[in-house]
């Protein structure tokens, strides 16, 4: 047995430095990127690269707060219906003379209750799994919204409103920066704070955190309340690219989001992965879409890609456990 | 002379880095109830698992009915005749009783190995008339009391056809009535034919029931005797034996100011009328065997499961515990009973481990500051003399005495005045139990209260300053200096009390 006196330093590892899974992004990123150039020239220019991220940007927000939630060890597939409810009472707010201002809070505020009403749920039924909880709230925030407004569209929106979807702020386009913000918010909060510690905390061992005096049943309420919030932010920039809304918007963002929370390392088992993990992962399916639409590749085949690349994102730690690291010896 | 339906010869059974047992032996002859009795860690458990198969020795001979046999696995050991009946039983609560007495051996049809449902009901119903049981084997498995349940147990048993069957600790959940029921049964079982091995932890099934007696202790044999042959105090000496040799680094420390009060604290079905004072600098112990409800106490005071009766005082103040972050706010930390689970995140470094339960003393600027949490992390650590390269080992690659004194430092973190240890030197080898040892008597020595829940006689004895005695949920005995002796614990928390006498045991105190 090892008898030294224990230190505090630690030796720095190239080694360990780049066994990471978002080095791993950062090089299939760059693939993707070679591999639209070639096949389309239009690909590698500043204006369609920076519009590119219009289009995919709206869904990244909800990734976020699902860092959140897988790394507790939970999953949230009722997003994409906060999303459709939020938008459509906003849309009916407003078409009933409500102040378009006002309709856009009360829109945050119906996020913010739904995910609010999902943590409650999960907290107070342990004997349900999130999946479960979330499957019902899915299929009752979309249904509420259907009733509202009963498979139509709506919109009509003032001109303004536009720019939250399409406008810029110098050359950069308003959603990335409100993104750019988001992200930096959420990187301090799980990886800065004794929030995040905390989160972290309860996806390794949530027996260990309780009996560690972390309120546990709140740290979730607030995590899923957060998604929510979240959700609504991405019904606001949907909106308002799309000029209308209906019932059915949004539909399988759920899977997108949770797809890129994976494919960015962060482990369905809980505990583990980054933030900037599933920020490069945003982006890397974002420029990939991208670019086989430019040259017409089938929707379908995208899907095929995709369905890979999660297979190997969800192998390679295995892998590497198995064969590249060991846990020093007892 | 008729063999042996059962004899184990010399076994020993090494486990990585503990020797479970080493050199035992025992001997069953047909139609006997053999009791086999000893302290928790005698290494009945493993015992058992040896004979069923579950383990196989390190070295060591085992004889069936004059033949000697090698189980390669619980088959092997079933395919003789052997069956065990566990504490905790193992059962499917959503099937029915006759699919859970035929699980593994159902009736099935030549050919078509179709399920012959009729037959098994039939058969199942036989067994259960046998056994005097009144419910019927389509009833669900998880409608029944664990009473009714033991009963199924010991179908299944008879269904294999066993000829030896171990009951482990069958009436350690029962109430006085269906253990009577139980003893019938076993008795019927034993007019059968069977040969029935009776581990236990009360006196009065032993003397009840078996002829012969064996005692293990420290994974040793330590002998047999017939019932009548020996009385209940060479028992005790039997069972606990050795003289103490560990050094316990107990100084006196100065008491102060009552900490902790309770006064008739209680929780529905788990414990009742719990009082009890502690001071600051005093070492309390609470023992009792398993299950006697001792960690649901301070599990309860600890605010992870409220009590629903009684009242608490810190420093003379009323209060209400509802939850640990308001427990620990009043200056109570718990150290829990199994580190693995409940005390450790395994697989973090230990600087974070350390720091988890006070987190927010080291926030800084709305932010967590890691420098200032890894200075506090290695202070703790070389305190509590953790052993490891430094504070970015995982906690999982420490061994169990290292990883005890990380739950000490992280319990330390934490601003406490009353200390609830919970089976501090549980799984740890000599050596890391003084250091341990050494912690706590520094610790009280500091002015800290301290509760300590154990087991292990030797370290009450070396340790506490006062020591109470729970048995079925309830203070049976509070021992003051002096009393504190193997024979006086063993004694308030093995045998039944009318309530009147428990009351007088508390009193004389």
């Amino acid at each position: 047995m090892d008898t030294r006196v224990i230190s505090g330093s630690r030796a720095f590892s190239w080694k360990r430095f780049f066994m990471q899974w978002e080095w791993m992004l950062v090089l299939i990123f760059i693939a993707v990127n070679i591999m639209n150039m070639n096949l389309s020239e239009y690909y590698w220019s500043f204006d369609s690269l920076r519009d590119a991220t219009m289009t995919f940007l709206d869904k990244a927000f909800i990734v976020l707060p699902m860092v959140l939630i897988i790394i507790l060890g939970d999953i949230d597939i009722s997003v994409a219906s906060i999303v459709a409810l939020s938008s459509v009472i906003m849309a009916d707010l407003y078409n009933s003379g409500v102040p378009m201002p006002l309709a856009m809070l009360i829109c945050l505020g119906v996020g913010l209750v739904c995910g609010f009403i999902n943590g409650l749920l999960i907290v107070k039924f342990k004997e349900l799994s999130s999946v479960i909880v979330t499957l019902a709230t899915m299929i009752i925030y979309r249904g509420i919204a259907y009733i509202l407004l009963e498979d139509q569209a709506a919109g009509k929106f003032p001109e303004w409103f536009s720019f939250l979807g399409w406008g810029y702020v110098g050359p950069v386009p308003f959603i990335l920066i409100v993104f750019a913000v988001c992200a930096a918010v959420f990187i301090v909060l799980l990886h800065r704070t004794t929030f995040g510690r905390r989160v972290y905390a309860m996806g390794n061992n949530l027996t260990a955190s309780r009996f560690s005096g972390i309120r546990v049943d709140r740290m979730k309420i607030i995590v899923f309340t957060l998604a929510g919030l979240m959700a609504a932010v991405t019904a606001l920039f949907l909106t308002s690219r799309m000029g209308s809304t209906r019932p059915n918007v949004a539909t399988g963002y759920e899977l997108d989001v949770i797809a890129m929370v994976v494919l960015g390392g962060i482990s369905t088992a809980g505990g583990k992965g980054r933030m900037i993990g599933a920020i490069l992962a945003v982006f890397l399916i974002g420029f990939l879409r991208y670019g086989l639409g430019l040259v017409n590749v089938p929707a379908q085949v995208l899907l095929i890609i995709l369905g890979l690349l999660l297979i190997v994102a969800v192998m390679l730690p295995k892998l590497k456990l198995s064969s590249l690291t060991r846990k020093p010896g007892r | 002379m008729e063999p042996y339906v059962l004899e184990l010869k010399a076994i020993t059974k090494i486990f990585p880095g503990v020797k479970a047992l080493s050199d035992v032996m025992f001997q069953l002859a047909p139609g006997e109830i053999h009791a086999l009795m000893g302290e928790n860690g005698a290494g009945k458990s493993t015992f058992i698992k040896i004979i069923t198969g579950v383990h196989s020795p390190t070295e060591g001979e085992m004889y069936v009915n004059g033949q000697k046999v090698q189980f390669q696995n619980p088959n092997d050991a079933k395919r003789l005749g052997i069956a065990a009946i566990y504490q905790h039983v193992t059962c499917y609560p959503d099937l029915s009783v006759t699919e859970n007495i035929f699980m593994g051996h159902e009736k099935v049809q030549k050919g078509t190995r179709r399920i012959r449902w009729g037959e098994m009901h039939k058969e199942a119903q036989k067994l259960l008339d046998d056994l005097g049981a009144k419910f019927s084997p389509r009833t669900l498995m998880g409608s029944l009391s664990v009473a009714e349940q033991q009963i199924v147990e010991i179908a299944k048993a008879l269904s294999t056809d066993a000829k030896i069957i171990i009951m482990d600790e069958p009436t350690a959940a029962l109430t006085k009535r269906e253990s009577e029921e139980l003893y019938r049964i076993t008795e019927r079982l034993r007019d059968r034919g069977a040969s029935i091995i009776f581990i236990s932890h009360r006196f009065e099934d032993m003397y009840r029931l078996a002829s012969k007696v064996t005692v293990f202790r420290d994974g040793k044999y330590i002998g047999s005797w017939q019932v009548n042959e020996i009385d209940n105090k060479d028992l005790i000496v039997a069972m606990v034996g050795r003289e103490i040799t560990q050094l316990f680094p107990k100084t006196e420390a100065k008491l102060g100011d009552e900490v902790l009060r309770t006064d008739g604290l209680g929780r529905t079905g788990y414990f009742a009328d719990i009082s009890f004072s502690l001071r600051r600098g005093e070492i309390l112990g609470f023992t009792g065997l398993v299950g006697a409800g001792r960690t649901e106490v301070f599990q309860s005071l600890f605010g992870i499961e409220a009590y629903d009766r009684g009242n608490v005082f810190v420093k003379g103040e009323p209060v209400r515990i509802d939850n640990p972050q308001q427990a620990m706010k009043l200056g109570i930390g718990y150290l829990p009973e199994d580190r693995q689970k409940q005390g450790l995140v395994l697989d973090w470094e230990i600087s974070r481990n350390i720091t988890l339960s006070a987190l927010d003393r080291f926030v800084s600027k709305g932010s967590l500051d890691t420098a200032k949490e890894e200075e506090e992390a290695v202070r703790l650590a070389q305190k509590m003399n953790v052993k490891a390269p430094s504070i970015y080992h995982l906690v999982s690659s420490l061994s169990g005495g290292n990883q005890q004194k990380v739950v000490f430092a992280k319990l330390l973190t934490a601003d406490l005045d009353i200390l609830i240890l919970d089976e501090p030197t549980k799984g740890v080898d000599v050596g890391a139990k003084s250091a341990i040892y050494e912690i706590i008597s520094t610790l009280a020595g500091q002015g800290y209260g301290v509760i300590m829940i154990s087991s292990e006689m030797p370290e009450m004895i070396g340790m506490c300053d006062r020591v109470a005695v729970m048995r079925e949920g309830r203070i049976t005995a509070m021992l003051g200096k002096g009393e504190v002796t193997q024979e006086n614990i063993l004694q308030a928390a093995m045998e039944s009390r009318s309530p009147s006498e428990a009351l007088a045991g508390v009193a004389k105190s």
